[in-house]
């Protein structure tokens, strides 16, 4: 019986595949998306304007305190009643990438006020206007403590991504879902669900691990 | 869309929402106690001495952080079933979200742990103190207060986690706002309201977080 | 009280303890020096075993350090061991600190104990002190507390590991002074130090130690004015110089 069912898991492997590219296009495009806008939000958020930090700060709030699940179910839901049609892989894109916005905002703006403000004060006495600070110096500066926690954010995306299959997203946890039905080894269709995700998260949780002993190193020489 | 927002209905399922929240509740705390106890041994054989014990302990880990939840969620409920165990929902529930967290909450202590200057170590070893009286006086106190913060964000994650609980038919938060959405097809005013409760939960947590790190001050001071 | 018999120590497959030889006396003040990477600091680290060796014999008080049978505790309670870096407990207070010994591993009663503790945080100049954390104590008053959570213990031997070599200049010689009334009441005591003034004033002998091996071993008079070995003039030119 065992025997049968494995032989059956091997021929759903196309499908499986299938979940797997479905899984790094949502986390893909979220990423990128969440990257942009995140880093959008952190620089507004680190500057000193009170209103933005304020406003900013609630929308990531609100992100952080509700569960994604929920986050979704009101994007694929509420979006509809005030007048746009939302398919399921949109709305998936969206709710990911505003998750990632919101925690790539407090990365970006955490790194940014790391910088010491000594540095803001030296580029300003030298006649450098704020973009140019930013762009130079402060930026370059506020990446090295910004790298290893984006890049562990980037492995918790991919994580988060799994739960897109709730809206019926043919993801790999989706498939493993619909596998499970015609085929009730739990134990193996959800196994080969875990490698399939191992084999993307661990090298990314390795570089992450990676740069952060790289930074510290670079750190220290400063 | 708010001019359109069913009031009385949420009013109507008040009991409804009151109960489930009342089991999102509940359902957290008994993870987060088997978390944490989990986390305890976890890491105190992550740190032992011999080789295979760590590596047991370390294989747990990183399975477990190279996944998604909703993945080791399905696994034990599709998986157990297929080697006879048939459970209740909620115990699996708690199952899946205990092991989860449990692994977390074992590096957040290793890191507290190891946070520690050795040379501290080295000065208790020097003064005749056995290993647990150094653990119990010198080490343990310390870390304590150092991971504060970080378990209690992990407690954070682990509420929002339990949303996930819902996807396998059991009566929380998240469900409530499902059974709205189905049965009244209001999933707005359904999502909102759960994602109002968490919001109260998440905002209790974070209040106590602040309140417990004002009482170990001094501890951050060093 | 201490011996040395031909200790041999490896970290890996670098060698840096060679054919150890050394006899300090009781109430004995041995001042150790060299250049860094000597093997100075893991010489007396050996005492306590926070290193371990792996050829000889290191005897303390009559009791063979590095068998594997021996009662440890034991040993360490006759020995005071002194940090560079001080290694305060930093969520304790100064009496707190200097009492968790004493209280742990010899049992004294807890009366008792704070009664020693508080006797000798005045005997350090810290009877002020008594209830601060480390974090409120400079630099030179968190060594001196460190001085006083060794002696709480009434070692046998006090072991120093550079213990002024992470202050600043102006707080060296409160933490000298004590180590001076120290040696002068009769505590053997084994010193690595840079500190070649208090070396001449209160060391027995001065050991002066090179790339793992025992050069020198001299009255500091002798060693300071007329080094026997080139390594040793050289060593004493260069610092010198300062």
């Amino acid at each position: 019986m065992w025997g049968f069912y494995f032989t059956e898991l091997l021929h759903s492997l196309p499908f499986f595949l299938k979940g797997l590219w479905m899984t790094v296009a949502v986390s893909g495009l979220s990423l990128i998306a969440g990257t942009v806008i995140g880093f959008v939000c952190g620089i507004l958020r680190a500057s000193g304007n009170k209103i933005l930090r304020y406003i900013i700060g609630a929308w990531v709030d609100l992100i952080r305190g509700t569960p994604f699940l929920v986050q979704i179910f009101i994007i694929f839901f509420i979006l509809p009643s005030a007048g746009i049609e939302l398919e399921a892989f949109p709305a998936a894109v969206i709710a990911l990438t505003n998750l990632a916005a919101s925690f790539i905002c407090e990365i970006v703006a955490g790194g940014i006020l790391a910088v010491p403000s000594g540095q803001r004060e030296a580029a300003t006495a030298s006649g450098l206007s704020p973009y140019q600070q930013l762009r130079y110096i402060i930026l370059p500066q506020a990446m090295r403590t910004i790298l290893p926690p984006l890049v562990g954010q980037y492995v918790l995306l991919v994580k988060d991504s799994s739960v897109v299959s709730a809206i019926g997203v043919v993801d790999i946890t989706r498939v493993g879902w619909l596998t499970v039905q015609r085929i009730p080894e739990g134990i193996m269709v959800f196994g080969l669900v875990g490698i399939l995700y191992f084999v993307i998260c661990y090298p990314l949780i390795n570089l992450s691990n990676f740069l952060e002993r790289r930074m510290a190193v670079v750190g220290t020489r400063l | 869309m708010l001019e359109t927002f069913n009031f009385r209905v949420i009013w109507e399922y008040m009991p409804l929402y009151l109960q489930c929240f009342q089991a999102t509740l509940w359902l957290s705390a008994v993870s987060l106690l088997g978390a944490i106890l989990v986390g305890i041994i976890a890491c105190a054989m992550r740190l032992s001495q011999t080789k295979t014990i760590s590596r047991i302990a370390g294989i747990y880990i990183e399975s477990i952080r190279s996944t998604p939840l909703l993945a080791q969620l399905y696994f034990f409920y599709f998986g157990l079933p297929s080697l006879g165990l048939m459970l209740p929902e909620w115990v699996t529930g708690v199952l899946a979200l205990t092991l989860n967290s449990g692994a977390y909450y074992a590096e957040i202590i290793r890191a507290g742990i190891q946070a520690i200057p050795y040379g501290q170590i080295e000065a208790g070893i020097s003064s005749g103190l056995s290993y647990f009286q150094r653990m119990r006086y010198i080490i343990l106190p310390q870390a304590l207060g150092m991971t504060i913060r970080p378990m209690l964000g992990q407690a954070i994650v682990l509420v929002k986690d339990s949303s996930l609980l819902s996807l396998i038919s059991i009566a929380e938060l998240t469900r409530a706002g499902q059974l709205l959405t189905s049965d009244r097809f209001m999933p707005v005013e359904g999502f909102l309201t759960t994602a109002a409760f968490y919001l109260i939960i998440y905002y209790m947590l974070k209040g106590f977080s602040a309140w417990s790190e004002k009482r170990l001050i001094f501890r951050e001071a060093h | 009280m201490i011996s040395f018999k031909n200790v041999n120590k490896w970290f890996g497959d670098l060698h840096v303890l060679k054919d150890i030889n050394l006899e300090v006396a009781q109430g004995e003040v041995v001042v150790v020096c060299g250049p860094s990477g000597s093997g100075k600091s893991t010489l007396i680290r050996c005492i306590n075993r926070l290193e371990p060796i792996q050829k000889g014999e290191l005897v303390v008080d009559n009791m063979n350090v590095h068998d594997k049978k021996i009662n440890m505790t034991k040993i360490r309670a006759e020995i005071g061991f002194v940090f560079q870096s001080f290694n305060l407990y930093p969520h304790m207070t100064a009496l707190e600190n200097v009492t968790i010994a004493p209280l742990k591993v010899r049992k004294i009663p807890k009366k008792e104990a704070e009664k020693i503790g508080r006797e000798t945080l005045i005997r350090v100049g810290l009877g002020e002190r008594i209830k601060s954390h480390p974090a409120q104590l400079s630099g030179g008053q968190q060594q001196r507390v460190a001085i006083a959570r060794g002696l709480c213990m009434r070692p046998k031997i006090m072991l120093f590991d550079e213990p002024t070599s992470a202050l600043d200049p102006e707080m060296i010689n409160e933490v000298l002074d004590v180590m001076r009334d120290l040696a002068k009441g009769g505590m053997t005591m084994m010193v690595v130090t840079h500190e070649m003034g208090f070396a001449r004033e209160v060391a027995n002998r001065v050991v002066f130690m090179d790339d793992g091996k025992i050069i020198e071993v001299a009255p500091p008079n002798d060693f300071f004015t007329n080094p026997q070995t080139d390594r040793g003039k050289f060593f004493l030119s260069s610092i010198l110089k300062h």
